[in-house]
């Protein structure tokens, strides 16, 4: 090792044979398994990505041209289009009753989700505090209630369109689908038809103001 | 008072468990770490609070900010054949049997069936400097014919069926647990400020080749409380 063995250099003048030292200097081995290291750790992820899962119905038959927008009388549809400025309008859209425009952050879209979906929250909270009762043991119970859970977000969810013109970004529908996923909203359909004449109309006025 | 007499050495320190550590953490990066194939673009996906993994095994579809697409599938046995049966469907000759299997290991392709015989045909490190134009996904009428993307889709289908059956039964024959997980499923990334437009696309040619369910892969953002 980085020893230095002091040699006490006597004058008798007598040569003996010099005692080599066993050690080896492991200094630049070490230098290379710093240095190796340090690049592993650098170069290595270990956070994998992680996904959305979407699901898209099957595409309808040509010959049976039966394509009718999905109607929603009670739900919002939400309107994403250029510069990431997003409108969204109550049930069915009338021509003295514009969009609203609203803004992707916490504040904004987050806010009105949360009260509109207010009813699905407190259910969802009211069985998770059931079952966090739930002994550990008890699976039959506890998948009672996540079964509940499910049927409950199936039956009661707030209803939303989003409609993605061609200007809209992909962050903009990752964005939207992540919020629905925070506030619990289970059912959301991602339109591919883009918007009606009125949505187009009333938009673009908003858009020029 | 007697002086103490200190004895003159240099100060020295056994650095062998240190260096057994250092030894001990290389092996294991060395063990754990898995290099990528490199990539033809480099895309930045938007986050999400979703915590679901990403499957074992997908057919990854990219799109760059541009539009282009590009394809990769994660197993390189199924990436080989559906590329023989892209080749036979397409009639593109001039492919050696081990250019087709060594295109299970080249990455994420955004090539037409024509280029792709001359791209593997290069030397593994003049491939990154061929210029990849993306892979044609028009599923317009008159274009069905041209969407490569559709063949694709619809061929890692039915491939990725065979390649779970046969690996049941393989495992039925050992006597082995099946990992019923590992199928191929099917994913996009795509930038962040790619035009939802060019997604729709893709889905629809997802849908035209009857895959329904899909996975959007994003990067990680903490959840809200």
């Amino acid at each position: 090792m980085a020893e230095i063995i002091q040699q006490s250099s006597g004058g008798d003048g007598k040569k003996r044979a010099k005692k080599l030292s066993t050690r080896v200097d492991m200094t630049p081995m070490v230098d290379l398994a710093f240095l190796l290291l340090t690049f592993f750790v650098l170069t290595s992820t270990f956070s994998k990505p992680k996904v959305l899962r979407m699901i898209f119905p099957e595409k309808l038959d040509k010959n049976n041209p039966q394509v009718k927008q999905p109607e929603v009388k009670n739900g919002l549809t939400l309107l994403l289009t250029k510069d990431n400025r997003l409108f969204y309008y109550n049930g069915a859209l009338k021509a003295d009753n514009p969009p609203t425009e609203i803004s992707y952050t916490k504040d904004g879209l987050r806010t009105i989700l949360i009260e509109r979906n207010a009813p699905l929250i407190k259910q969802l909270k009211e069985l998770q505090n059931k079952l966090a009762k739930v002994a550990a043991a008890d699976t039959a119970a506890k998948n009672k209630i996540e079964r509940e859970a499910k049927d409950a977000q199936q039956k009661s969810s707030l209803v939303i369109l989003v409609k993605p013109d061609k200007d809209a970004t992909y962050e903009n529908v990752i964005d939207i689908v992540d919020e629905f996923l925070i506030t619990q909203v289970a059912k959301y359909f991602v339109v591919d038809t883009g918007f009606d004449p009125l949505e187009r109309k009333l938009v673009d006025e908003k858009l020029n103001q | 008072m007697p002086k103490v007499k200190m004895p003159r050495s240099a100060p020295s320190l056994d650095m062998t468990p240190m260096v057994d550590l250092a030894f001990l953490l290389v092996t294991f990066f060395i063990l754990t770490s898995s290099f990528r194939a490199p990539e033809p673009v480099i895309l930045d996906p938007p986050a999400s609070t979703t915590e679901i993994q990403i499957p074992k095994q997908v057919f990854l579809v990219m799109i760059d900010e541009e539009g282009r697409v590009y394809v990769d599938i994660t197993n390189a046995a199924v990436k080989s054949k559906v590329l023989k049966q892209i080749m036979s469907e397409f009639k593109v000759q001039g492919m050696s049997e081990e250019d087709i299997n060594n295109f299970g290991g080249v990455g994420p392709v955004g090539l037409r069936a024509a280029e792709i015989p001359a791209f593997m045909a290069l030397e593994s490190s003049d491939r990154p400097n061929y210029e990849q134009k993306g892979i044609p996904y028009d599923t317009a009428e008159s274009k069905i014919k041209t969407c490569e993307l559709y063949y694709w889709a619809y061929l890692t289908k039915i491939e990725a069926h065979n390649d779970y059956k046969q690996r049941e039964e393989e495992a039925k024959l050992k006597n082995m647990e099946f990992d019923k997980s590992n199928y191929i499923q099917f994913a996009i990334k795509a930038a962040s400020n790619a035009k939802y437009d060019k997604i729709n696309q893709v889905i629809q040619v997802f849908r035209e080749a009857k895959v329904k369910q899909f996975q959007m892969i994003t990067g990680l953002e903490s959840a809200p409380n």
